[in-house]
C-alpha cells in the first residue's frame, strides 16, 4: 500500500507539472486577448506597451517565462502575481479557499442526505409510482443547467428580489470572515447555493444508487442473506447498500474534487467569493498567472482526491489489493 | 409417521413481459425427517423454483403467482405470515446454494458471516456465536478454522467457500437442509469431498437433505428418494434403488443412459437425450415430453399425463402414458444396450407420433 | 473613457440572454424619451445627512493609484475620494470647474504656458495628513511618465509638457517643464501651443495630488505598490491602517469607504451627504444586480447597466428610480478606409445610405437609450450645436434616412463602379464583432443589412477583449468591419473624442482606436488648427468643423448617441457624475 500511495504521489506532481505547461501554452499559442494592451489601456503608446511588456516578463521567449514560473512555484511556493493588479496569485488563492470550501462541502452533504435515502427508497420500491415520480423528478434537476436552476431560485426564493422572500440571495456572502469566525452569516448566505448545487448532484446520485442497488439485490448473496432469515431491511442496508455504495464514495471523491477547484457557475450567479469566480474574472481578463494558479489548485484537488478515493476503496472491498 | 416436508400440488407461475411461466406446475413430493430426498432435472426442470418456494423467497418476486400447499410439520408455509417464514428461515430450513462465491457477501468476513446467521435466530452474545461458527467450520473440516474465521471469501477455495456455505447452513441445527446444485461449480475432485460431507453431517446431525441436481451420479450417493422433474412436473418420483433399477420414464431412461457406466461396454455410445428443454411459457400440449420421446403416440399430444403409482410398488410413481407393460420391456432393450429405435422394435412399440423434432414448441 | 462598462454590460447581457431567453436586447415600443437627459443645467436634490449606500459591481476598480486609473468604474470610486485639479459639477456636467485649483487657469497668450493656483487647506487622509501642495500635483504628473506606473494618456494628452518623455522612464524622473515657484502655484511650459486641449484634460485623475515623501518608496518598485497604499484627498476614502496600506480593499470582492476625517466641506463642491459606503463585487448577472437595486434598499448602480428587460420593468414600475446619463460619444461601425472595398468613398456612402440605423439603435434599447447618430460630437457637448444639431445638415443626403434610402445606396454604387448597383465581388469581408449580446445582435443586424447590397461578410464572433487586442485595435489583423466599436470622452473637449479616432498620426500598431484608419490630410490639418484654438466658441467651432469633415469622409456607419441607465433604489436620492456616468458617491444621499 505505501509503495503504491508514494507512486501515485510521484505521478500526481508529474501530472501538475504536465498541466501546468499545456495551460501555459494555450496562453502563449492561442491567447483570447494581449494581457499587456488590456492594461496598458486605449491609445497607449508603443513605447508604453513595450514598457509594461518588459514589466510583465512577457518579452522573454516562452521556455523563459515558463522556466522562471515553475522555478518560483517549486522553489518558493510563489504562483506569482496577477497582471491586473499585481496582489499575490498564492493570497487571493488561499483567500478565496473557505468560501469554495464551504460552498462544496455543505453542498455535498445536503445532497447526500436527499440523494442516498432517495436511491435506496426507489430501488426497493422500484416500478412503483413513488419511485416513478422521484426518478421523474430527479431527470428534471439532471437536465436543469445550475445557472438556470440558481437564476430561477433568486426570482423566487431571494429575499431581495424573489417572490417568495425566504433565503439570503446574490451577493450576500459576508465581506470578510468564513465558516468559522462568522458563522450564522456564512450559513445563511449559504443556504440557497447549497440547495442549488446540491439539487443536480442530488439527483444524479439517487439515480445511481438506484440503479446500484437494484443491481446488487439481484446478486446472489443477497439471496444468502435472506436465506439466513434476517430481517429484509438488514438485507438491504448491511449486504446491499453496503454493496451498491462502494462506486458512489468513487464518484463522490471526484465531484468533491471537481468543486474544490471551484463551482464557477454556482458562485458567479450567487456572487461567492470563492477560487471559481476568480477563475472566471481572471480568464476574462487575461490574467495568466491567475488562470494558472486556479487551474492548478484545481487539478490538485481532482488528482489529490482521486488518490483519497482509491485508498479508501482498499478499505472498502477487501478484494482491492495494491 | 407424518413427513418433515409435504410439498402438494404446488404451482409457481410468473407473469413477466414475456407471457406468462409456468415455472412449476402441480407439484407433490414429500420428504421424511432425517432422509434425503434428491430432485433431479435439467435447468428451467422447475426444481430450483419449487426449493425457493418452501423457502418463502419467491415471494420476493412481485410478478409471481403461488398456488397448493406446503406443508412443513404439518404447517402450511405458503399461508404463514412473511415474518413466520422468516423465523424458519435459516433456522428450520436452511438452504445452500450453486455459486459459493457469489452467494457470499464479498466485503464481510466469513466469520462475520456466520455469526450473523447464528444471531439472526438466537440471542447469544458476538464471542458465543463466534465461537459456533468456529466449532462449524471445524465440523465442515476446514483446517485451523480459527484462523480461517477472520479471512474473506475470496481468500478461499471453491471447495473451501462450499464447505463455508454448508456450515452457514447447518450452523443452526435445522431440520431440513435444501442444497441446489451444491456441486455443480466445483471440479470432480471436490465434488466428492463435498458430497461426502453432506452425506456424514446427514446422518451425525440427522437433518433431513433435499439435494437438487442435474446430475444423477450425484444423486446416487446421498439420495434415498429421488423425484425427477421435466418442464416444472414431478415425471417420475420412488425410492433411489426403484429409479435406478427400474425406472419407468423415458425421461429417466434418457438420463440414466446418458451417463457414463464402468460397466457399460467399452464400445457403446452414450445417448443423449435429443432436442432442448422446452419453453416454459409455450410448452408443448398433452406430455411436455412429447416432442423428444422416441416412443410418442398421437393421444400424448393431447393429454397430460397423471403421476400415478406403479401397481406392483405404491412408493413408485410415473407419469406417462405409455402401458406399463411397454415401458417395462423398453427399459428391459435399454438396459441390454440397445438404441431407442431398437427397443421400439423389439418392444413392439408403433412409432405413431413425429420424430423427435429440436424444438419444444409443439402444435397439436 | 473607455469600454470596461460597456464589455461588463455585454457580458452581463450574454448571462441573462443564456439564461432567460430573453427577447432582442431590442425592445421597440413605449414613450420615447430622446435626446439626452444630463449635461446642461440641471438642479441637484439634498438630503439628509448621514446614512450608507452599498454600490453594486461585476468588477473591481481596475486601479486605486490615481496615477494607473482609466476606466469608467475606477472613475466611479475614485472621484469621490480623490480630487483633481479640475471637474464637473453634476449641475453642470460640460462646464469644468475647479477642484483642487483655486480657480480657472492662466493661459499665456503663446497657448504655451498654463499656470495655475492651488487652493491652501485641502489636507490629505491619515496617515499622510497634510495639505496639498503645487509639489505634489508636479510629483502626480511626473510618475505618470515613468514605466513603475503605466499610464495609458499620459504621452497623449500631456506629451507636449517640455521635457515630458516619450518613452515610459525608469524611475520617476523629473519634468522641466513642470514647475512650482511656491508651494500653491503650479506653471507647466508646452512645446506647442495645445494649451486649450491640456486645460480640458486636466479633470483626469493623472492630476490627482500624490505626496512624494510618501509615495517615492512605493514608487521606487515595478510595478508600483502606491495601488495598495494610495492616500486620498476626497471626502471620503477607503479604509486603510496606520501605515497606509488599504485594508478596505478586498480586490475581486468589496471596497470599503469611510469618511475622510481631513476632509474640510467648504473647499469642495462636493456636499457628502453619506457616512459611508461599499462597492460590492462579484455581480456579473445584470438582470439579477438591477433588480436588487430597484426592489431593495439603499443600493445603486456600479458598472453595470440593467439589461432590456429590466429596463423596461424601471420604465414602466420604477420610473423615480431610473435616470440617464449621457454616454458622451458615439457608437458606431466602422469601415477599413484603407483596404478594397471600402477604400472607395462612393462605397461607404453607399454602405451608410443604405442602412437601417433605427434598427441598429433597436438592438441597442431603441429610442429610449438616445437619438440616432449621424456625426461624433453627441448631444451637449461643445461643438454639437455648431455641427448642426440633432439633425444631420442636408450635405450629407446619405445621413438623411433613419431606415435607409435603397436608391440613394443604389446610385451611389453606381457611381463607385458597379452599374448593377450593388457590390459584385465574391470575396468574404472580414468581420469581427463581439460574441455577447447586446453587440452580438447590432453586428447581425449590420450583417444583414450588408448583404442586401451584396456583400458577403466573413463573420467573426470573439470576445470584446479579444476584439480590441488582438483585431480591431490592430491595423495589421486587416479587418475591414468593425460593427461593434464606439468611443466615449475621455474630458469635454472636441479632441477627447476627434483626435483618437479620426487623426491621421493617431494611428499605432496596438490598442489603436483610429479604427477606420482614416488619414485624410485635410481633416489631420483642421485637427492641427482645432487644437491650438483657445477655449470659447471659436474653438467649438472649430472642431465642429472636424467633425463635419469626418462625416464628410464617411469613414463609419454612426448610429446612437446613447445615454447610460442607471438605477438606485427607491430611499436613495440619486445624482449622478456624467464622467464616469454612475451615480456620484459623493452627492448621494437618503430620503
Amino acid at each position: 500500500m505505501l509503495a503504491f500511495v508514494i507512486r501515485r504521489i510521484l505521478w500526481m506532481i508529474v501530472l501538475l507539472i504536465i498541466i501546468s505547461f499545456v495551460t501555459f501554452m494555450i496562453f502563449s499559442v492561442l491567447p483570447s486577448a494581449d494581457p499587456v494592451l488590456l492594461r496598458a489601456g486605449r491609445n497607449a503608446s508603443p513605447e508604453l506597451v513595450k514598457s509594461i511588456t518588459k514589466t510583465l516578463g512577457l518579452d522573454k521567449p516562452w521556455y523563459v517565462q515558463y522556466g522562471k514560473y515553475m522555478q518560483n512555484l517549486v522553489l518558493h511556493f510563489d504562483f506569482g502575481y496577477s497582471y491586473q493588479n499585481n496582489i499575490s496569485v498564492r493570497a487571493q488563492i488561499m483567500d478565496r479557499m473557505p468560501a469554495t470550501a464551504t460552498l462544496a462541502f455543505g453542498a455535498m452533504i445536503i445532497w447526500l442526505l436527499i440523494g442516498i435515502p432517495i436511491g435506496i427508497f426507489s430501488a426497493v420500491r422500484r416500478g412503483t409510482w413513488a419511485d416513478k415520480s422521484a426518478m421523474g423528478t430527479a431527470l428534471v434537476f439532471i437536465s436543469a443547467p445550475v445557472y438556470w436552476l440558481g437564476l430561477v431560485s433568486l426570482y423566487l426564493f431571494s429575499k431581495d428580489i424573489g417572490v417568495w422572500p425566504i433565503f439570503d440571495g446574490a451577493g450576500t456572502y459576508p465581506t470578510s470572515g468564513n465558516i468559522f469566525t462568522n458563522p450564522v452569516a456564512v450559513i445563511q448566505s449559504l443556504i440557497l447555493p447549497w440547495l442549488v448545487l446540491a439539487a443536480s448532484f442530488a439527483a444524479i446520485y439517487a439515480r445511481f444508487l438506484r440503479g446500484n442497488l437494484t443491481e446488487v439485490l439481484g446478486e446472489d448473496y443477497i439471496r444468502t442473506a435472506r436465506s439466513k432469515g434476517l430481517g429484509e431491511r438488514r438485507v438491504i442496508y448491511k449486504h446491499g447498500v453496503r454493496s451498491a455504495i462502494t462506486p458512489i464514495v468513487t464518484i463522490l471523491g471526484l465531484d468533491l474534487g471537481i468543486l474544490l477547484g471551484g463551482a464557477i457557475l454556482t458562485e458567479t450567479v450567487f456572487n461567492i467569493p470563492g477560487i471559481g469566480r476568480l477563475a472566471f474574472d481572471s480568464i476574462q481578463k487575461s490574467d495568466l498567472p491567475t488562470v494558472q494558479g486556479t487551474v492548478l489548485i484545481g487539478a490538485f484537488f481532482i488528482i489529490f482526491l482521486n488518490l483519497v478515493v482509491d485508498i479508501v476503496y482498499a478499505f472498502l472491498d477487501p478484494r482491492v489489493r495494491y | 409417521m407424518a413427513p418433515l416436508l409435504e410439498v402438494k400440488d404446488l404451482s409457481v407461475t410468473f407473469d413477466t413481459e414475456d407471457g406468462r411461466v409456468q415455472a412449476v406446475d402441480k407439484v407433490s413430493y414429500t420428504v421424511e425427517s432425517g432422509k434425503a430426498l434428491g430432485i433431479v432435472g435439467e435447468s428451467g426442470s422447475g426444481k430450483s423454483v419449487s426449493s425457493l418456494t418452501v423457502m418463502g423467497l419467491t415471494r420476493f418476486f412481485s410478478n409471481a403467482i403461488i398456488s397448493g400447499e406446503v406443508l412443513f410439520e404439518g404447517r402450511d408455509l405458503l399461508k404463514a405470515s412473511d415474518d413466520e417464514i422468516r423465523n424458519l428461515r435459516g433456522n428450520e430450513i436452511s438452504m445452500i446454494f450453486q455459486d459459493p462465491l457469489s452467494s457470499l457477501h464479498p466485503f464481510y468476513t466469513i466469520g462475520d458471516q456466520l455469526t450473523e446467521a447464528i444471531r439472526a435466530h438466537r440471542k447469544v452474545s458476538r464471542a458465543q456465536a463466534m465461537d459456533r461458527a468456529v466449532e462449524m467450520l471445524g465440523l465442515v473440516g476446514i483446517p485451523e478454522p480459527r484462523k480461517r474465521v477472520a479471512g474473506y471469501p475470496h481468500e478461499f477455495s471453491g471447495g473451501m467457500r462450499q464447505r463455508v456455505m454448508i456450515a452457514m447452513g447447518l450452523i443452526n441445527d435445522p431440520k431440513l437442509l435444501i442444497a441446489d446444485e451444491p456441486t455443480t461449480a466445483l471440479d470432480v475432485t471436490v465434488q466428492a469431498q463435498i458430497l461426502d460431507l453432506l452425506e456424514r453431517l446427514q446422518r451425525e446431525l440427522d437433518t433431513a437433505i433435499v439435494l437438487i441436481t442435474h446430475d444423477l451420479g450425484v444423486v446416487a450417493e446421498v439420495a434415498d428418494e429421488i423425484a425427477v422433474m421435466y418442464a416444472g412436473r414431478v415425471v417420475e418420483r420412488g425410492q433411489k434403488d426403484a429409479i435406478f433399477a427400474k425406472p419407468r420414464h423415458p425421461y429417466t431412461w434418457g438420463l440414466l443412459r446418458s451417463i457414463p457406466r464402468l460397466d457399460q461396454a467399452r464400445g457403446d455410445e452414450l445417448v443423449p437425450i435429443p432436442g432442448r428443454p422446452p419453453s416454459l411459457i409455450n410448452r408443448p400440449h398433452g406430455c411436455a415430453f412429447h416432442p423428444r420421446c422416441p416412443y410418442v403416440q398421437p393421444d400424448h399430444m393431447r393429454v397430460v399425463p397423471p403421476l400415478e403409482p406403479l401397481a406392483d410398488d405404491a412408493a413408485h410413481l410415473v407419469a406417462c402414458l405409455l402401458p406399463e407393460a411397454q415401458r417395462t420391456a423398453l427399459w428391459n432393450e435399454l438396459k441390454a444396450g440397445g438404441t431407442p429405435e431398437e427397443a421400439r422394435a423389439r418392444a413392439g412399440v408403433t412409432s405413431a407420433g413425429p420424430p423427435v423434432v429440436a424444438e419444444g414448441s409443439q402444435a397439436g | 473613457m473607455s469600454r470596461r462598462s460597456l464589455r461588463y454590460a455585454l457580458v452581463a447581457c450574454m448571462m441573462v440572454a443564456l439564461s432567460l431567453a430573453v427577447a432582442a436586447c431590442g425592445s421597440s415600443n413605449s414613450s420615447s424619451t430622446s435626446g439626452s437627459s444630463g449635461g446642461g443645467s440641471k438642479t441637484v436634490p439634498t438630503g439628509k445627512k448621514g446614512g450608507s449606500v452599498t454600490v453594486l459591481s461585476a468588477g473591481d476598480v481596475d486601479y486605486m493609484d490615481p496615477g494607473q486609473m482609466y476606466y469608467t468604474f475606477g472613475y466611479q470610486v475614485g472621484y469621490s475620494v480623490q480630487r483633481s485639479l479640475y471637474f464637473f459639477s453634476p449641475k453642470d456636467s460640460t462646464k469644468e470647474i475647479p477642484d483642487i485649483a483655486a480657480a480657472a487657469p492662466q493661459i499665456s497668450g503663446d497657448f504655451k504656458t498654463i499656470t495655475i493656483k492651488i487652493k491652501p487647506n485641502i489636507k490629505y487622509s491619515p496617515p499622510v495628513n497634510r495639505a496639498v501642495t503645487s509639489a505634489d500635483v508636479k510629483y502626480a504628473i511626473e510618475r505618470a511618465f515613468s514605466a513603475n506606473v503605466p499610464n495609458a494618456y499620459a504621452v497623449g494628452y500631456f506629451g507636449d509638457i517640455v521635457g515630458a518623455p516619450k518613452t515610459p522612464t525608469n524611475g520617476v524622473k523629473q519634468i522641466s517643464g513642470i514647475t512650482t515657484p511656491d508651494p500653491q502655484t503650479l506653471v507647466i511650459k508646452l512645446s506647442k501651443p495645445s494649451a486649450g486641449t491640456v486645460y480640458a484634460a486636466m479633470v483626469m485623475p493623472i492630476t490627482m495630488p500624490v505626496p512624494k515623501e510618501y509615495a517615492s518608496r512605493f514608487d521606487a518598485k515595478n510595478p508600483s505598490t502606491y495601488n495598495q497604499n494610495v492616500v486620498f484627498t476626497g471626502p471620503y476614502m477607503v479604509k486603510n491602517n496606520s501605515g497606509g496600506q488599504l485594508t478596505g480593499w478586498k480586490p475581486g470582492k468589496s471596497i470599503s469607504v469611510i469618511r475622510n476625517p481631513n476632509w474640510d466641506a467648504s473647499t469642495d463642491f462636493r456636499p457628502a451627504y453619506l457616512d459611508s459606503w461599499e462597492v460590492q463585487e462579484g455581480n456579473n448577472d445584470a438582470a439579477v444586480a438591477s433588480k436588487r437595486i430597484l426592489q431593495g434598499q439603499s443600493l445603486v448602480q456600479g458598472d453595470g447597466a440593467p439589461p432590456a428587460q429590466v429596463l423596461q420593468q424601471a420604465v414602466n414600475s420604477y420610473k423615480s428610480q431610473l435616470s440617464f446619463s449621457p454616454s458622451g460619444g458615439t457608437r458606431y461601425i466602422a469601415l477599413n478606409t484603407k483596404l478594397p472595398p471600402f477604400n472607395n468613398i462612393n462605397v461607404r456612402k453607399a454602405v451608410i445610405a443604405s442602412f437601417d440605423r433605427n434598427a441598429l439603435r433597436l438592438t441597442r434599447g431603441g429610442a429610449i437609450v438616445g437619438p440616432i447618430a449621424w456625426g461624433y460630437l453627441p448631444p451637449n457637448f461643445p461643438g454639437f450645436k455648431e455641427s448642426g444639431g440633432l439633425k444631420a445638415p442636408s450635405q450629407f443626403d446619405y445621413l438623411q434616412s433613419d431606415t435607409g434610402n435603397a436608391q440613394l445606396a443604389a446610385s451611389y454604387m453606381k457611381k463607385a463602379g458597379y452599374p448593377s448597383g450593388k457590390y459584385t465581388g465574391s470575396e468574404k469581408l472580414l468581420t469581427i464583432a463581439t460574441n455577447a449580446d447586446p453587440g452580438k445582435k447590432t453586428a447581425e443586424v449590420a450583417q444583414a443589412q450588408f448583404e442586401k447590397l451584396g456583400f458577403k461578410l466573413n463573420f467573426r464572433e470573439v470576445p470584446q477583449d479579444t476584439l480590441y487586442t488582438k483585431f480591431c485595435g490592430v491595423p495589421k489583423s486587416d479587418y475591414i468591419v468593425c460593427p461593434n466599436v464606439g468611443f466615449f470622452k475621455d474630458f469635454v473637449d472636441g479632441s477627447s473624442l476627434l483626435v483618437p479616432t479620426f487623426y491621421g498620426p493617431s494611428i499605432i500598431p496596438a490598442n489603436n482606436t483610429n479604427w477606420p484608419l482614416l488619414n485624410d490630410p485635410k481633416v489631420n490639418q483642421l485637427v492641427q488648427t482645432a487644437q491650438g484654438t483657445p477655449p470659447g466658441p471659436k474653438r467649438d467651432q472649430a472642431w465642429a468643423n472636424v467633425n463635419l469633415a469626418v462625416t464628410a469622409d464617411a469613414p463609419a456607419v454612426p448610429f446612437v448617441w446613447d445615454n447610460q441607465p442607471i438605477v438606485v433604489s427607491k430611499n436613495v436620492n440619486d445624482v449622478n457624475d456624467d464622467y464616469s456616468n454612475g451615480p456620484f458617491m459623493a452627492f448621494l444621499s437618503l430620503k
